[in-house]
């Protein structure tokens, strides 16, 4: 078997098992929604800053939220024992990582579509002048996420702190993803010219995070 | 059943498991201690020691899930540590966790076994037929027994003719009815000539053996008739 048809194996596992507990609809998104609400009642009724910081609210919302997921992706894994299933089945251990990411990534980008909603609703986020660059933002941006998360999710799994450790891995490694995903959507939105180059980084740290994923997901696998 | 690659290698000379010196410490406790094995190809080994005594750490070591901290082995023919997806290939271990998941049903968990292992789905129906599930086949593992799900646990040993079968207190919660059907998935597998290593601290299980391993404290040690 390939290591596309492995990968495909696992991620049609998992969104197998995420549409069945509906986690992503009962917690992620209602997380995500009441974190922009208090974002938009601690930065007051101001229209025109609300629109300033749309961009980065948004980002931090999915950010945040995507923790959760990638915490979920493994719990699974974690019920009774299946990641050693996963460990002592003759696959490339690397299409457990790609299966994992892609996985996450499409409940990132169907959260995404959400909350981007949820933000052009609530702060006036414009989405008309470059809507092409703002989902290349989200697409991009989701994939490296989901390449982080699903990296060091494994890395915590057995760890007994791993609710406090997770979130301490993956937020400062997200935080280049989260910078240029602001930037970009922050110039599309606002009708201004630079997104490709943002687009551009976006693109450069995803390849890096799968690359890097794909090579050592095995040696954090493995005892 | 598996299905083997033609690139795959047959080292049908070498004995099923050979260890000398393994040692395996977890933190800094022993849990296993110089162990020097040798099982030879269709021999069924009884591994019998108290709770806690290094049964499971020595099964899981056998089938790659962990490694040795000192000490080397191979089993099949096979490097436990260079070549652990050959080992894997040919060696089923059913353990104290079933390796199921709650939110797939019970043909979808197989069936995503079989795919893992690269085997024909085809043989689901008649394995889940044969632990006695299949009529909850479609059922999500969620809402099954702890019983139930040991059932389905054993179902892999059916769909998959596995050289080397690692079974870890086989028989703990399960009924009657299950027990003998462990017993039977047992016989045939020594039948066919699989390499058999049973861990229990039961007195008298229902298993086969022609010889008995008697493991405690991390050391082990043949059992003399």
């Amino acid at each position: 078997m390939t290591l596309l048809r492995q990968s495909w194996a696992i991620a049609g596992k998992d969104l197998r098992i995420e549409m069945r507990g509906r986690y992503a609809v009962g917690l992620v998104l209602p997380f995500a929604g009441t974190l922009l609400i208090a974002f938009g009642l601690s930065l007051g009724p101001g229209r025109a800053l609300l629109q300033q910081t749309a961009p980065g609210l948004l980002w931090l919302a999915m950010l945040f939220a995507s923790v959760l997921a990638f915490r979920r992706s493994y719990e699974s894994e974690g019920e009774d024992g299946a990641l050693e299933g996963l460990l002592l089945a003759p696959i490339d251990k690397a299409a457990v990582f790609l299966g994992k990411a892609a996985a996450v990534t499409a409940q990132l980008l169907a959260l995404a579509v959400v909350v981007t909603l949820l933000v052009a609703g609530l702060f006036g986020l414009s989405l008309g002048s470059q809507p092409g660059a703002v989902a290349g933002a989200f697409v991009l941006g989701t994939v490296g996420l989901a390449a982080i998360g699903s990296l060091f999710g494994v890395l915590t799994e057995s760890s007994r702190a791993r609710e406090a450790v997770f979130p301490l891995l993956v937020l400062p490694l997200a935080t280049p993803i989260l910078v240029a995903g602001v930037r970009a959507t922050s110039v599309a939105t606002s009708g201004g010219t630079g997104a490709g180059s943002w687009l551009g980084l976006l693109a450069a740290f995803d390849a890096v995070f799968v690359a890097v994923g794909t090579l050592v997901f095995e040696f954090l696998l493995e005892d | 059943m598996l299905s083997r690659r033609p690139e795959q290698e047959d080292r049908t000379g070498s004995p099923a498991v050979v260890l000398s010196g393994v040692t395996r410490v977890f933190g800094v406790t022993p849990a296993l201690v110089r162990v020097d094995l040798r099982v030879e190809r269709g021999e069924s080994v009884l591994v019998r020691g108290p709770n806690g005594a290094g049964k499971s750490t020595l099964l899981r070591l056998i089938a790659t899930a962990i490694s040795p901290t000192y000490g080397t082995g191979s089993v099949l023919g096979f490097d436990l540590a260079r070549e652990r997806d050959e080992v894997r290939r040919r060696t089923e271990l059913l353990g104290h966790r079933t390796r199921l998941y709650e939110d797939l049903t019970a043909a979808e968990n197989l069936r995503f076994f079989c795919t893992l292992y690269g085997l024909d789905a085809e043989a689901v129906p008649a394995a889940l037929q044969r632990v006695g599930l299949a009529e909850v086949a479609g059922e999500r593992v969620r809402g099954f027994s702890q019983g139930m799900r040991q059932r389905l646990a054993l179902a892999r040993l059916a769909v998959r003719e596995a050289e080397l079968l690692l079974l870890d207190e086989p028989y703990g919660g399960l009924d009657a009815g299950a027990k003998t059907l462990v017993d039977d998935l047992v016989a045939e597998a020594a039948i066919r000539g699989a390499t058999l290593i049973l861990a229990t601290h039961e007195a008298a299980p229902g298993a086969p053996a022609t010889r008995t391993l008697l493991v405690e404290e991390g050391r082990a040690s043949e059992v003399r008739p």
